[in-house]
């Protein structure tokens, strides 16, 4: 049969952000595919040579529109890193649960888009209105729905009062009932089984040959999970499981990241329950000893990168970003080879995607 | 998963003479290891370390300009297992050549031909790509060589 080129975006309405997929197809078969970035690149690599530390606060905080606090969070560390702070264990308790809150509602929203994708509207609907009820709370704690400006150099710029940490633990509670009907749809509704169990799996091997991290590693059987592994403060004093799944294809994406869901509601009641008191944050200089450092966080799509080079000056003189889609997207290409084109959503969705993460 | 981190005398054991002790620096980047190679002896250490180590994960690929070193750019290779290992190279800034690393590792692939884009590095040995992040038209000087004052 003949083959054909179809251009997929950079416009288009499977799309939330532009990319632009050449796909290769034969019949209704996929060959292949070859992938295009670059329209949300926003040069903030560079820009952040030009902004002192505390600036750069603000524009990490930019790179994302989901993981927005990951961000801010990995760059403070690198930078109290090479001041040689000593941070009080409760700004530590605050920036985890806001890390886990911003899993939580990055996962229901991968999961919103997924079902709408497959044509389950009310799946969709229920994820994205139990995401508000995360939101809402984020809102609350920090006065920001998707910038939530938690960090600052050296701590976080709010603290919970008396009345935050009922208001976490109630929605905990309200989410753990909404999980255990998310799960039984995932675990035994026919038209989402069909949509996604098989389609386009991926052995661990080939995760590991392309790098891939998060989520999308962990449902192929790679057991890697840098708040367990390469820990910050406080989930090495945490309980928590890091989940896996044997069989790479698109629902056990779709399980690990909602048995994933129910490990961060557990672990934002063990922060509210077990968080110290004590001040919330020390005082920072302006200016950055030299030197250089690396730090990895957990962001909800997997290991975020940052590299921070000081040259002693209120510039940073390399900041270096590497954000977990970008090796998510590029196995890409493999994945869409063998697969009918009605898969496509599915494979794009089953990855999480953020292009302005992997542009920025 | 057993997370194990990085023994420094079994890596320079395993090397077997191809690099001296003293590239080998533990901390010099905080939280890493750091191995300075010779651009031309990155095939051979990457293989030492993917195939001895199972260090099969490279977080990135970082180039940078150093202030201290007009003439030349520092690329890193970012690997992680357990904790992290940077392996460090000079290449002259006019003819910044460097042997490709997907053949051994396809997820370089992205990271190559970003470091390609936007500093200017050459990249052999691999398939020829279009632009990944720059336009298809671009024909100025890599970005992230260009001088700006900060503001």
């Amino acid at each position: 049969m003949d083959k054909m080129n179809i251009p997929i975006g950079p416009q288009h309405p499977l799309l939330k952000e532009p990319l632009r997929l050449n796909i290769e197809i034969s019949g209704e078969r996929v060959l292949g595919g070859i992938l295009r970035l670059g329209y949300v690149h926003r040069g903030i690599e560079k820009l952040a040579q030009t902004r002192n530390y505390n600036q750069n606060v603000s524009l990490t905080e930019r790179v994302c529109g989901i993981c927005s606090h990951v961000h801010t969070t990995t760059f403070c560390r690198a930078v109290e890193a090479l001041l040689g702070l000593e941070l009080p264990e409760r700004v530590h308790y605050i920036r985890a649960l806001m890390c886990e809150m911003e899993r939580i509602h990055s996962h229901l929203l991968w999961l919103g888009i997924l079902a709408k994708h497959i044509g389950l509207e009310m799946v969709f609907m229920h994820t994205w209105h139990d995401r508000e009820s995360i939101l809402d709370v984020m809102e609350e704690l920090s006065g920001g729905r998707v910038a939530h400006a938690v960090n600052q150099i050296g701590g976080v710029r709010f603290d919970l009062d008396e009345d935050h940490g009922p208001m976490v633990d109630s929605t905990v509670k309200k989410l753990k009932v909404d999980y255990e009907e998310l799960l039984d749809v995932i675990e035994h509704d026919t038209t989402l089984k069909a949509r996604t169990q098989g389609i386009a799996p991926l052995s661990a091997e080939d995760m590991k040959k392309y790098c891939v991290v998060g989520p999308v590693a962990r449902a192929s059987g790679v057991d890697v999970d840098m708040r367990r592994d390469d820990p910050m403060p406080p989930y090495d004093k945490l309980d928590f499981q890091v989940i896996t799944h044997p069989d790479g294809d698109a629902w056990s994406r779709t399980y690990v990241r909602l048995q994933e869901i129910r490990q961060s509601l557990h672990l934002c009641k063990q922060i509210i329950d077990d968080i110290p008191e004590g001040p919330i944050s020390v005082r920072a200089p302006r200016k950055v000893p030299a030197g250089e450092v690396v730090m990895r966080s957990e962001a909800p799509r997997g290991e975020l990168f940052y590299y921070l080079r000081s040259d002693g000056s209120e510039y940073p003189a390399r900041l270096k970003i590497r954000t977990p889609t970008l090796p998510a997207l590029g196995i890409l290409p493999e994945q869409l080879s063998e697969i009918h084109i009605a898969d496509i959503p599915v494979v794009l969705a089953g990855i999480d995607l953020c292009i302005a993460c992997a542009d920025r | 998963m057993v997370v194990n981190t990085i023994d420094i005398d079994a890596l320079f054991n395993a090397l077997g003479g191809e690099i001296d002790r003293d590239c080998i620096q533990q901390d010099s980047i905080q939280n890493e290891v750091v191995i300075e190679i010779p651009a031309e002896k990155l095939l051979e250490v990457s293989s030492v370390l993917l195939d001895q180590f199972d260090l099969y994960h490279l977080s990135t690929i970082t180039a940078e300009e150093r202030a201290g070193d007009p003439d030349y750019l520092a690329v890193q290779y970012n690997f992680w297992k357990g904790s992290g290992l940077t392996l460090l190279t000079r290449l002259e800034k006019d003819s910044p050549v460097l042997r490709s690393l997907t053949g051994m590792i396809p997820g370089a692939d992205f990271y190559e031909r970003e470091v390609a884009e936007m500093f200017g590095v050459q990249f052999t040995h691999r398939a020829e790509t279009p632009p990944l992040l720059l336009p298809d038209d671009w024909d100025g000087d890599p970005p992230m060589l260009q001088k700006e004052e900060p503001k």
